[in-house]
């Protein structure tokens, strides 16, 4: 029997897969807070959630709206400050996985959340940093959720938010981040990508079922590399997707209603 | 003035004339749509306090708002949103269309720099922003944004210096407060505490005043003592319709309601504010407005599931 389930299930699915049990996990807002709670209901129960507003391993309720949503604080070890978490655990290296979403993502996996257009004057307002070029500058593994079209994926970002790769292998270790070679991964609803160290570029490892390299291909703004036998993603388990659909996000805050 | 000999008691009116002037720098308590000082927010409205600017990590509709109303010249952050409720949407028109000047940081940048301001050093070392556009780009009003040196004990390792951050007024909601302005924050602290040691004045607003005596026999839990802080205004529900932890949830409702206007702008954003805000003599005819003693209750249940 055929499973039927979105993209955007597998894609937060698959995401979490990339997160060990026992991990510490810096979870930016949206996406990456929604797969970080999965994992944590499936595979890695011992995981040590980490929330910018302060609170230090809590049990997540679904689905918080905010980083300063009181879902999030729900029986944590700690409440503490945004320096204690920022500064303390992740500046300092203790974060195993930084967790980030991104308006665009260029082939160094460089992330643009602030402007596009001229920065004084800007054709387009983002959100800005919050605390992703901390995780982006700092975790020991960077994940990166984003949906993929080719305006989110374009050669170089309008403005550098986070870093990736900067401009290429050497780039992160010539700024200065001590944090120098980081694994890079990126899952999309089209396709997992990786920096390759060699290139510093993000290139294709995996792709979603269904989906062909021409599809990534179409979708991205530069040309796409790949792993020479790329295999698929694994399909999800009708049990995945009810954890996901009944105990993660409940009220289709972030999966949307059913069709 | 912050001595045990003053009394800081007073209305949210008061304590804006005092404190908050046209031209002051803001330090913005709460984040996004949790713990906004928003009973001083509709005050500085109401006395169109000018030519603000406004400093925090996060900011929501609190910021939203005072740019809304035409009252701030700049803002300096790490993000400006509502998170799931959508942009600001009233910031971002601003900042597209050059009447508010903004300059970014992350969040650990601001409050490495209100750490500077807390501990009365000119500057801070960080090792986030290398590489990016964060240090490349700043608006025009910016002077020396940073400085990247090597660390002295270590050459080949290199840090970036911000400058310090002292706001001239924090405006703050917290749980808990006693008669003297020792506040008790519960859950989440974010950048506050940083950010209050570092203000010239702090003015706050509580859920409740508890007896000096429960703060003075359990001085531990005590997360601000009250030498920094200047007016205390007791105001029950005054984050509405941002959460207080362990008192009441965010209300989705008028989030939405006031993201509807702030999209639309113009007449149905002049609205908002006319109802809610210019109309209103004080904050708890505001309460009334959006569903008062009834509303409160069903947030307050919402929030005690949670905790």
């Amino acid at each position: 029997m055929a499973i039927n389930y979105k993209p955007d299930e597998l894609m937060i699915i698959e995401s979490a897969r990339h997160i060990n049990d026992g991990e510490i996990v810096f979870a930016g807002t949206g996406l990456p807070l929604v797969a970080a709670m999965y994992a944590q209901k499936t595979h890695a129960p011992h995981m040590c959630f980490v929330i910018e507003t302060g609170p230090i391993a809590p049990q997540v309720l679904p689905v918080p709206t905010s980083v300063s949503d009181p879902k999030g604080m729900h029986r944590a070890a700690k409440l503490g400050t945004l320096r204690e978490v920022l500064g303390c655990l992740l500046q300092r290296g203790l974060v195993d996985v930084g967790f980030l979403g991104g308006a665009q993502i260029d082939q160094f996996a460089n992330i643009n959340s602030t402007v596009i257009g001229d920065y004084q004057r800007p054709k387009i307002r983002f959100p800005g940093s919050g605390g992703a070029n901390d995780i982006a500058s700092h975790a020991k593994r960077i994940l990166i959720i984003c949906r993929h079209e080719k305006r989110r994926f374009p050669e170089k970002c309008a403005y550098i938010t986070s870093p990736g790769y900067l401009s290429g292998p050497e780039g992160r270790k010539e700024a200065g981040l001590k944090n120098a070679y980081p694994d890079i991964t990126v899952v999309t609803d089209l396709a997992v990508m990786a920096v390759d160290k060699k290139t510093g570029k993000l290139q294709v490892i995996k792709l979603m079922p269904g989906v062909t390299l021409e599809r990534v291909q179409e979708n991205t703004g530069f040309p796409v590399n790949s792993l020479p036998n790329l295999s698929n993603v694994a399909l999800p388990t009708e049990e995945d997707l009810r954890i996901l659909r009944e105990e993660v996000d409940p009220d289709g805050e972030y999966l949307g209603k059913e069709d | 003035m912050n001595s045990l000999k003053t009394n800081k008691i007073m209305t949210a009116a008061e304590a804006v004339r005092r404190f908050v002037f046209d031209g002051a720098i803001i330090g913005m308590g709460g984040q996004t749509i949790g713990r906004c000082a928003m009973a001083f927010i509709h005050e500085i409205v109401r006395q169109k306090k000018k030519d603000l600017t406004l400093v925090g990590c996060n900011l929501g509709m609190n910021m939203d708002i005072l740019v809304g109303a035409g009252l701030v010249k700049r803002t300096e952050c790490g993000t400006g949103n509502l998170e799931r409720f959508g942009t600001a949407f009233s910031w971002r028109r601003a900042v597209e269309g050059g009447s508010v000047e903004n300059e970014d940081y992350s969040h650990l940048a601001m409050v490495t720099r209100f750490l500077a301001g807390e501990m009365g050093v000119p500057f801070m070392p960080i090792r986030s922003l290398l590489g990016t556009d964060i240090l490349a780009k700043k608006s025009a009003g910016t002077g020396k944004k940073y400085e990247i040196i090597p660390n002295p004990w270590d050459p080949q390792d290199r840090v970036v210096l911000l400058p310090a951050l002292q706001p001239d007024v924090s405006i703050m909601h917290v749980q808990k407060a006693d008669e003297e302005g020792n506040l008790i924050i519960e859950g989440f602290l974010t950048h506050e505490p940083e950010m209050i040691r570092a203000s010239k004045a702090v003015i706050v607003s509580c859920e409740e005043i508890i007896p000096a005596e429960e703060v003075r026999r359990y001085p531990e839990r005590t997360t601000i003592p009250y030498v920094y802080v200047h007016a205390l205004v007791l105001q029950p529900w005054g984050a509405h319709p941002t959460s207080v932890y362990r008192y009441y949830m965010h209300d989705i409702d008028h989030l939405r309601e006031y993201q509807r206007c702030a999209r639309e702008g113009g007449a149905a954003y002049a609205d908002y504010l006319d109802k809610y805000i210019y109309s209103c003599a004080n904050f708890e005819e505001y309460l009334e407005k959006v569903g008062g003693w009834r509303k409160y209750q069903k947030l307050r249940q919402e929030m005690m599931k949670m905790v």
